[in-house]
This record gives structure tokens, C-alpha cells and sequence, in this order.
């Protein structure tokens, strides 16, 4: 009867249909409440050990630590950038494309931290983050105006500024993220 | 008159020859300097799980075999101080501890300046400075060697830079990323130790190395490219006991060599650290005088190359490897 078969064809595809809906939803519910879990391990596991920060002061080490990732990286390619300018091609222009999106960066980051809602307990600390990305900032503008009119000296100042901000940039690192450098 | 050929006998012929290639080898042994050599214990990592250094010695609980009953080891960073004639040279720099880098886990601590005095020498003495590789634990310490030039591989350089600008985030992560870096192409290399670097190469006292180099006669820079890191190379001395081949991080483990094991993974093709042990093998004809920078044996006599050592500054070791003939001791 083909009325029939219809209907109960409709009915196994409504029943599939239905025991899937209710195995999609069933592994949705568990990932989300497994998955922040996991997570949470995983970031315990990897992240450096942490310092015996308050509740506050641990929120400021998190919200700059935003900054202090992309911050290192940038002062590594600053370096970098002039290595190469001196030992590959002395291409000053090629030397200025690499350092103006640094300069951006590090004049952001120096006004973004030091809008940060910062705990009194950390005051020192931020101040000294402060400084590291305003030296920073300070090279790069150096490196740049060396690319424009080629005053060498200009090089040696922004090296001693970078490495003074590399410093301070340590000193705020031993206080909230000790235990970032391991034997290598 | 009939003229007599002169004849001579294959076994004379023989004979001169022999003679010939004596005097020559010896004008040219004569050439080659022979180099003095001591190892300082810059500081010591303690209580490192065996495992992270050598994957092959994990320690497993309860377990009898040696090579996986021991839970953790303290490693030395160590420095080679290598004097040819009246050249100072030193393989590797540690790092240098501040008030703010203490490097919690890290003792034993002191100035590489004042490490040196002990051995007799001024820091501004040294003349050349090689570094294994740039990582922040290696390559530390630049800026007190004034008179020094630096030689690196042009590789490890170009290998850091390419990875800093890799578009994804996972691969260009350093040691400030979140969860940190591990083995990842540009980790372990610290801002402050770049720009000793960049510090050497602004003031003119760095050389780029493109691969093999001699940097004086008989001491030969070699390539062991990912044996540790992309650039890593290992430096060859001709001393009294026969030539050194010093390792850096290629090298990490002496134990590793000895027995083929991997130490030390980090940016490293395992295949290549191999390849840089039987480099050793090949130089100096065993694994004897390889001189590790990381072996927890260091200083003793489980590691015979390093066992004439005495403690130094901050409870640091050294080791006095080997003299040049007429070079006076430095042990107290």
C-alpha cells in the first residue's frame, strides 16, 4: 500500500532525523561544559608559574600581559632589523618598513598602558612597563630618522634606549610572569 | 766512458718519501698552534626532570634500570675558555644574572669577568667569542667582553627573524606568548640577548658566518645546522690530548653522545644532533673529547674530560681540560 509506505518511510527519516538532533545536542552540551575544563588545564599546565599575586593584581598581570606578548617580539625584530640593515643589504628604506609599524606599536602599547587600570601594589611595576615602551617607542623614532638623514650615532642611541627598555621590561616580567625563560 | 744510471731501490725511494712527508707534516703540526683549554661552570639549572632533557632517560617510578631511575638533574651552563697562543677565545657566554633575571631554579651564579680572573684573565683579553647558538642562556654576557668579535651563523640570525614574522601565531610565539614557547622556531631568544648581539654587529666586532669557517689555524668553526637550533655550530680545537670539538647545545649531553641519545630538543631535527655527534666522532676519532654544555656528569669523573676540576666562585666549578706545551697551570 503505497499511502502506507509513505508514511512509514516519513516516520523512520522523522525518527533518524530526531535521534540525530538529540546526539548533536547531547555532544554539544558535553563539550561545553568539558571544554572550558580542559582549557583550564591546559593554560594552568603551560602558562609560567604564576606569582602569589591578589585577585587584582593578578586581572592587571592578565590584561598586559596582552601587551607584553606582542611587546617582546617586537623588540626581538627591532634588533633584528637593524642586524640585517648592517649585515645584509643596508637597505634604509627596507630598514624603515620594518621599523615604522614597530614605532606604532610601541607609541600605542606606551599609551595604552598607561591607561590601564593599574593596583596601587603595581603602580612601580606599570610605571617601569611605561618607560620600557615609551624607550622603545623612543629607539624606533631614532632608527627612523637615521633611514632619513643617515647620522649613525643615531643607532648607538636607539641600541642603548632597547636595551634599557629590555630591561625594565625584565624587571616588570620577574614580578608578574617569573619563570618565562627556562634552559634552553 | 760509459755513464752509470743512477738507480735507486723502490724500498729508498721509499724511505725519502716517508722522510719527506715527516718533515712536512711536521712544519705544517709546527704551524698549528696548540691550544690551552678550561671549562666554567657559568650557573647550574637544578632539579631539571631527567626526562625534559633527555627524552630517552624519563624517569619512570619504581623502575631499577639506571636509565630511567633518576627524577631530575641539575645542569650546568657551561663556557669553554680556549687560549692559542695569544688568543682568547670563549665558546659560549651564559647569561647574566640581575636583579631582574634571577632565574628562579638557577644557582651558582657569577660575572663571567670575575670567573675569568680566576682563571687569570681579563675580560677585555678575549679576542674571539663563539656562540653555539643565541639562546638567552647562551649567548648572555656580550657587552662585558669589549675587545671580543662575535662570530654567528649567518642561519641562526635569518632563522630568528624569518620565524618573528611568521604569519601564524602558533609557530611565531616566543616566551611572552601565552602558555609560553617551548620548541617553537624563535623561543628562548630574549630581547636583551638580541641586542648584545645587535651591540657586537653596530660596533663592528661581529662576523656573520656562512658555514664553515677557520678562525685561526687549526681552530674550525663547523656547521651543525638544527642540531639544536637552526644555526648551531661547533667549534674545533687541536690541544695536547688531541683535538676538542666543543658542542654548545648540539652537544648538550656527553652521556647523549656517548650512548646516542637526543638531549636537549629544541628547535632541533634529531637527526641532525646525530649527525653533529658523529661530526665529533670523526674530529676527534671518539666521543671522549666532546665537550658538552649541559651535562649533569660535568666535573667529575663519570665525565674524564672535565674531571680536573676544582670549585670557584658562588660554588661554580671549572675544569682544566688541557695545557699547550710551556702554558702554566690554572688550578689552586
Amino acid at each position: 500500500m503505497p499511502g502506507g509506505r509513505s508514511l512509514l518511510l516519513a516516520g523512520v527519516v522523522v525518527a533518524l532525523a530526531a535521534i540525530t538532533g538529540a546526539a548533536l545536542l547531547h555532544e554539544a552540551r558535553s563539550r561545553s561544559v568539558v571544554q572550558p575544563a580542559a582549557q583550564a588545564i591546559t593554560t594552568r599546565a603551560e602558562k609560567p608559574q604564576p606569582p602569589a599575586l591578589t585577585a587584582d593584581e593578578e586581572r592587571y598581570a592578565t590584561a598586559l600581559w596582552a601587551v607584553h606578548r606582542d611587546a617582546t617580539r617586537f623588540a626581538v625584530a627591532m634588533s633584528f632589523a637593524g642586524i640585517t640593515y648592517q649585515t645584509e643589504d643596508r637597505d634604509a628604506r627596507a630598514l624603515a618598513r620594518k621599523i615604522e609599524p614597530l614605532a606604532k606599536f610601541f607609541h600605542d602599547a606606551e599609551m595604552q598602558v598607561r591607561v590601564m587600570s593599574t593596583p596601587p601594589s603595581l603602580s612601580r611595576t606599570q610605571g617601569q612597563y611605561v618607560d620600557a615602551m615609551a624607550l622603545f617607542a623612543n629607539a624606533a623614532a631614532e632608527m627612523l630618522k637615521f633611514t632619513e638623514d643617515g647620522d649613525s650615532q643615531r643607532l648607538g642611541d636607539a641600541h642603548r634606549m632597547d636595551v634599557r627598555a629590555s630591561e625594565d621590561m625584565l624587571r616588570v616580567g620577574e614580578v608578574l610572569w617569573p619563570g618565562q625563560y627556562k634552559p634552553h | 766512458m760509459r755513464k752509470r744510471a743512477l738507480r735507486i731501490r723502490p724500498t729508498a725511494w721509499t724511505a725519502v718519501i716517508a722522510a719527506l712527508a715527516c718533515l712536512f707534516g711536521a712544519a705544517a703540526q709546527a704551524q698549528q698552534p696548540i691550544c690551552s683549554a678550561w671549562l666554567i661552570e657559568s650557573s647550574r639549572f637544578m632539579n631539571v626532570p631527567f626526562g625534559s632533557f633527555m627524552p630517552d632517560r624519563a624517569f619512570v617510578p619504581g623502575s631499577t634500570k639506571p636509565e630511567s631511575n633518576i627524577p631530575t638533574v641539575d645542569l650546568p651552563v657551561n663556557i669553554g675558555v680556549i687560549k692559542c697562543g695569544s688568543e682568547l677565545i670563549l665558546y659560549d657566554t651564559g647569561w647574566k644574572q640581575q636583579d631582574y633575571l634571577k632565574m628562579t631554579g638557577s644557582e651558582h651564579w657569577a660575572p663571567l669577568p670575575d670567573q675569568l680572573k680566576v682563571l687569570g684573565f681579563n675580560a677585555a683579553d678575549v679576542t674571539k667569542v663563539v656562540i653555539g647558538h643565541a639562546h638567552w642562556d647562551h649567548a648572555g654576557q656580550l657587552s662585558d667582553l669589549p675587545n671580543a668579535v662575535l662570530y654567528v651563523q649567518r642561519e641562526e640570525l635569518k632563522s630568528i627573524e624569518w620565524a618573528l614574522n611568521y604569519p601564524e601565531p602558533h609557530i611565531r610565539a616566543v616566551n611572552s606568548d601565552p602558555g609560553g614557547c617551548n620548541r617553537t622556531p624563535a623561543c628562548g631568544y630574549m630581547p636583551l640577548t638580541i641586542e648584545e648581539v645587535y651591540g657586537k654587529v653596530l660596533k663592528g666586532k661581529a662576523v656573520i658566518v656562512d658555514g664553515e669557517t677557520e678562525i685561526l689555524p687549526g681552530v674550525r668553526i663547523h656547521p651543525a645546522f638544527r642540531a639544536h637550533t637552526a644555526g648551531s655550530q661547533l667549534l674545533e680545537v687541536p690541544t695536547s690530548i688531541g683535538k676538542l670539538v666543543f658542542g654548545s647545545d648540539a652537544f648538550s649531553s656527553y652521556e647523549g653522545i656517548r650512548d646516542w641519545m637526543t638531549a636537549n630538543v629544541q628547535q632541533t631535527d634529531t637527526v641532525q644532533q646525530f649527525l653533529a655527534y658523529e661530526k665529533c666522532y670523526k674530529i676527534t676519532g671518539g666521543y671522549s673529547n666532546c665537550v658538552a654544555a649541559h651535562e649533569p656528569l660535568s666535573y667529575t669523573d663519570k665525565y674524564p674530560l672535565t674531571k680536573n676540576s676544582w670549585v670557584a666562585l658562588n660554588g661554580g666549578r671549572m675544569a682544566e681540560i688541557a695545557l699547550a706545551p710551556g702554558e702554566k697551570s690554572r688550578k689552586p
